[in-house]
């Protein structure tokens, strides 16, 4: 009876100690979790602030404007080559 | 009692040391000895006390009891929490706006609010000099609103990136603080700011498609229940509500077509000395709007609240959805499609309109040039007034009207199908309020009065075989259906005499374009003023491409042309073929035309394939 008590005893004890460490692992990990959702949404709002940038680089009046700054100029009736599509041959559109 | 005190010291008294005297007291008596115990208390004493220290141990123990064994717990468990747990909010992020391609029309990114309390700003000027660089004020600036002392908050700077803000950050400077907030980015800027519109500092919707699509783009705030360690890390979490992300908004407009349409607008509002104009492009076979633009404009971007304040309210109006104008004679092919339904006339019927007069209730309406017999093609290829109200007085009012209607004039847009508020009805009066000279003037798009949107919407009746479809802002998955306007038949008739008017023989040659048929009409109306028609005008043209299967309807308005030019067909017309063959070009149609002016077709011989 004795043993047994000092063993359930013994038993608890450990089974303590063991909780205090489960709860220290769980909370570790949910402080790694919280880090990495953290950096989830940074990457997010970066890659939303590139896409912005993106769109700014892309945009038709920038691109126009680098274009007349090399030389080009915006397509005219007189410089378009239309290409009837031969009968027999593929579409050419 | 009385015996120790009687007692004679000597020795404390002669050596006057405590030490002394107690190392004396064994040789006086010894402590069984001591006669205070041979003194005979009461035993109820002894009980008495034994009971109090009782009384006290229970009264500990009922009050632990009471605090932690399931009584009263809150209390204790409330003290603990409030020194570990917090509750944050968590903001929703803004959902983009891009365009029917995906390209980003505004997007949210973190930002930062710089804000100081004047109060706890302890730093000298020498420390505030870097601060002000940082966040782009002057230094004199910096310090009149530090030293506001009435305000125990005041904003130094809102909308910061990141980046700055930690340089703030890592000045370590007392009583400055900055807090998360998102800035909102617009890459198109001018060219798209109608549409998308603008939100507040405080990322709410104000105009645009910001403002009527705000719930949906907002999402909702959440919050959650943490606990804290020492370090200040979240250890435990639980949400109380979780955040929605606003949702992404792909709207119908083409960002391509939108710079083509915006780009020539500006230069024909500019060219002409114009007060302003508007111009949209419709996709003929959806409704969807794939351009939309007003000229002037403003720059979306700017997020300073003074700086906001000096935009002109002018250039904040979407004129093409909220300003109504007489359209003059843009409205006449309606009344000939009319009279066509009704078969009261054939295309190729003549009509008398020399001496290019007529003259209906005592009013005289002519024409800018006499002309003698017209077909009904020409008289609008032509743009006759006097051809234009001979048929449409023979027609019934009620006739004219329900076309009218069908197209969708005199009604207000639906606002949900189009994605937007605020656009008009403009003003169609009841068929049987109308006098004769009135039906005359509505024949020719006088005492009528429309917005740009209503006026594209109605040219999809011709360019989709006698239907007109809702109007929408927003990218639509299925192609809606159509309402019936006219019939299929003089829908054709109407898109071969629209193309006869951009012909040479009619008002609006400026609008052809090389390597795809056009169609379309002119107008020239003048505008009313505290109710008399003035010398300012109105130059529309609204019209359709490819005419032999027509994929858009591009409508253009410019609002009193101040040069010598005020006609439709020259101002407004070379608008339209611009806009359209950059249009046509970005949608990748295939030409159905000549490539005018100089024909440059490359005859492959197909052996050569």
């Amino acid at each position: 009876m004795r043993a047994l008590i000092a063993l359930l005893a013994l038993a608890l004890f450990a089974s303590a100690l063991s909780l205090v460490s489960a709860q220290h692992t769980a909370r570790s990990l949910f402080v790694d979790h919280e880090r990495a959702q953290r950096q989830a949404r940074q990457l997010d709002a970066e890659g939303d602030r590139l896409r912005i940038e993106l769109g700014r680089a892309a945009q038709p009046a920038a691109i126009e404007s680098a274009a007349r700054g090399l030389g080009l100029k915006p397509v005219d009736g007189a410089r378009v080559v239309f290409l009837p599509p031969a009968a027999g041959a593929g579409r050419t559109q | 009692m009385s015996a120790a005190t009687r007692r004679p010291l000597p020795s404390a008294r002669d050596r006057g040391d405590g030490r002394a005297r107690a190392a004396g007291a064994g040789e006086r008596v010894a402590f069984s000895a001591n006669p205070l115990l041979a003194v005979k208390v009461p035993a109820w004493r002894s009980k008495f006390v034994l009971f109090s220290l009782f009384v006290a141990f229970v009264a500990l123990a009922v009050r632990a009891f009471y605090l932690q064994g399931g009584l009263n717990t809150d209390f204790l468990q409330q003290q603990g929490e409030a020194r570990y747990a917090r509750t944050l909010d968590v903001p929703a992020t803004r959902g983009k706006v891009t365009d029917r391609n995906g390209v980003v029309l505004a997007a949210s990114v973190p930002a930062r609010a710089i804000w100081a309390i004047p109060e706890d700003v302890t730093a000298t000027p020498a420390q505030l000099a870097p601060l002000a660089k940082l966040l782009d004020l002057p230094p004199a600036e910096l310090k009149r609103r530090l030293a506001d002392g009435d305000r125990s908050f005041v904003f130094l700077r809102r909308q910061l990136d990141l980046e700055t803000a930690e340089a703030v950050a890592r000045l370590k400077l007392a009583g400055i603080h900055s807090s998360r907030e998102f800035r909102r980015h617009y890459p198109e800027g001018a060219a798209a700011a109608h549409v998308v519109g603008f939100t507040s500092l405080d990322d709410r919707g104000q105009e645009g498609v910001e403002l009527a699509h705000d719930e949906r783009l907002a999402g909702r705030a959440g919050s959650r229940r943490v606990i804290k360690d020492r370090l200040g890390r979240v250890v435990e979490g639980d949400w109380l509500r979780v955040p929605a992300d606003g949702r992404d908004l792909a709207l119908a407009l083409d960002n391509r077509i939108q710079h083509i349409t915006t780009s020539a607008l500006r230069q024909a509002v500019e060219r002409h000395e114009a007060r302003a104009g508007a111009a949209i492009v419709l996709d003929a076979r959806s409704g969807e709007v794939l351009a939309l633009a007003n000229w002037p404009s403003f720059d979306p971007s700017v997020r300073s609240g003074e700086r906001r304040a000096r935009w002109a309210p002018e250039t904040l109006r979407n004129r093409a959805l909220t300003d109504t104008f007489e359209p003059g004679s843009t409205l006449k092919p309606f009344s000939v499609a009319a009279a066509l339904e009704a078969g009261l006339v054939q295309p190729e019927s003549r009509i008398p309109t020399a001496p290019g007069r007529i003259v209906v209730g005592g009013r005289t309406i002519s024409d800018t040039r006499p002309h003698d017999l017209l077909t009904v093609e020409q008289v609008v290829a032509k743009s006759s007034n006097v051809g234009t109200v001979r048929i449409a007085l023979d027609l019934p009012a009620e006739r004219l009207w329900n076309v009218l209607t069908a197209a969708g004039f005199g009604q207000a847009p639906a606002a949900r199908t189009l994605g937007f508020q605020g656009a008009v009805a403009g003003r169609l009066r009841p068929y049987r309020s109308w006098r004769p000279i009135e039906q005359a003037t509505i024949a020719y798009g006088y005492g009528v009065s429309v917005s740009l949107l209503q006026l594209a919407r109605a040219y999809t009746a011709f360019a989709r075989d006698g239907d007109v479809v809702p109007i929408s802002l927003t990218r639509l998955e299925t192609a809606p259906a159509g309402v019936p306007v006219i019939r299929p038949e003089t829908a054709r008739a109407m898109r071969r005499m629209l193309e006869q008017a951009v012909g040479d023989e009619g008002t609006a040659p400026q609008a052809r374009i090389a390597g795809w048929r056009v169609a379309g009409k002119t107008g020239t109306a003048r505008k009313l003023r505290d109710g008399q028609y003035v010398n300012a005008y109105v130059a529309s043209f609204a019209g359709l491409a490819p005419a032999s299967d027509p994929r858009i309807v591009v409508a253009v308005m410019i609002d009193e042309p101040g040069g010598s030019r005020f006609h439709g067909g020259e101002v407004a017309a070379p608008v339209f073929a611009q806009i359209a063959a950059g249009s046509l070009r970005t949608l990748q149609v295939p030409p159905d035309g000549p490539p005018a002016p100089a024909p440059r077709v490359v005859a492959l011989a197909a052996e050569a394939l």
